[in-house]
């Protein structure tokens, strides 16, 4: 009797599964247009280079920064706390609820297209560096105007970079 | 050490699960091939649709984030001649690695002799290793799945093995019933 059972089970969850589509999570992701439409414009799908130095400085809780560029452009440079991530691996990464994602890649086109594979399998608290690691350098690390921030990641005003400085050439400098 | 820990209560499960099932005892082993015993196909067959739905619809509930399970790379001529061998051996010894620990466990010397081979065996591919390297990474295949070599949808292929298990067992039983 018991066997028999089992049998029923086995079969109706076979059968059940034949017409349930696929068990991986990012095969079957959904993207809601109109609401990540509205995140777009009301501007809550980036951060500014400066907002994630603050984010860093202040060790905001949860925070992942997930570095989508080449093993090589990481490892010229990259920014304090951040890991990398190939793109095609960042769907299988596993994150908690509580994470606040930033993606960087080398423009902002890459990040910004991971921003929306996020969302669509349902993850919240995703932005993108809106300028890529260009405006990190830019606005951080190397502003017209110094400030704190520049300071606390080993940065110097741009009027004091040559203009051949390269990103390994910050990283020397301690960040 | 947790990993280890956890490694060690599964094989301890593992192992218990077999020999009651009756798989630390040659004979029985033996009767799969003799078509008069099919406890092991039954209790295979059954882990391996357990496995099987646990895993697609831990999945697609959510649970299980099935691209984070690994699925071991397939090299096509070095697996098929060691299934081979495993499946000269098995007939030989009438038992398998697994099972001939548990009959080793439970006092038997058949057990404890085919234990001894498998780790003589394991000596010997080590020390020659260097000369069968080549054959060993020879026919890559990577990580081959069902849904993929068969193109069509993994529900299907759960659907399918699950029918092929339940005839299996039908089948199995007659045979049984008939010997």
């Amino acid at each position: 009797m018991i066997r028999r059972t089992l049998a029923i089970v086995a079969a109706a969850a076979g059968v059940l599964a034949a017409v349930s589509g696929s068990p991986y999570r990012a095969e079957r992701a959904t993207v809601d247009v109109a609401h990540l439409a509205k995140a777009v414009a009301a501007e809550e799908d980036h951060v500014t280079a400066l907002e994630l130095a603050q984010w860093i400085r202040d060790r905001k809780a949860g925070l992942r920064i997930v570095d989508l560029r080449t093993a090589q452009s990481f490892a010229e440079y990259h920014l304090p706390r951040s890991e990398r991530v190939p793109l095609e691996a960042l769907l299988a990464t596993p994150t908690r609820d509580a994470d606040t994602l930033v993606l960087i890649s080398d423009g902002g086109a890459h990040a910004a297209q991971a921003w929306v594979f996020l969302r669509a399998l349902g993850h919240r608290r995703v932005y993108f560096l809106r300028g890529g690691i260009g405006e990190w350098l830019d606005d951080v690390m190397s502003p017209a105007q110094p400030s704190d921030l520049t300071r606390y990641f080993g940065g110097m005003p741009r009027a004091d970079v040559d203009r051949g400085t390269t990103a390994a050439a910050i990283r020397r400098r301690g960040c | 050490m947790s990993t280890l820990v956890t490694a060690v209560a599964i094989g301890m499960a593992f192992g218990w699960a077999l020999e009651r099932a009756g798989l630390g005892d040659a004979r029985k082993l033996a009767g799969q091939f003799y078509g008069t015993d099919f406890t092991v196909l039954k209790v295979m067959f059954s882990a391996i649709v357990t496995a099987m739905l646990g895993a697609y619809w831990l999945g697609r509930l959510g649970v299980l984030e099935l691209s984070r399970v690994y699925v071991p790379e397939t090299w096509l001529l070095p697996q098929l001649a060691g299934g081979l061998l495993f499946g000269a051996g098995f007939v030989v010894a009438g038992l398998c690695p697994g099972t001939s620990c548990v009959a080793a466990a439970t006092g038997k010397g058949d057990g404890a002799l085919a234990m001894l081979g498998m780790f003589a065996g394991v000596l010997v591919t080590g020390l020659a290793f260097g000369v069968l390297q080549p054959f060993y990474e020879s026919t890559t295949r990577g990580p081959l799945t069902l849904p993929q070599l068969l193109g069509v949808p993994y529900g299907v292929v759960v659907c399918g093995v699950v029918a092929m298990a339940l005839l299996a067992f039908t089948v199995a039983e007659r045979l049984e019933a008939r010997s």
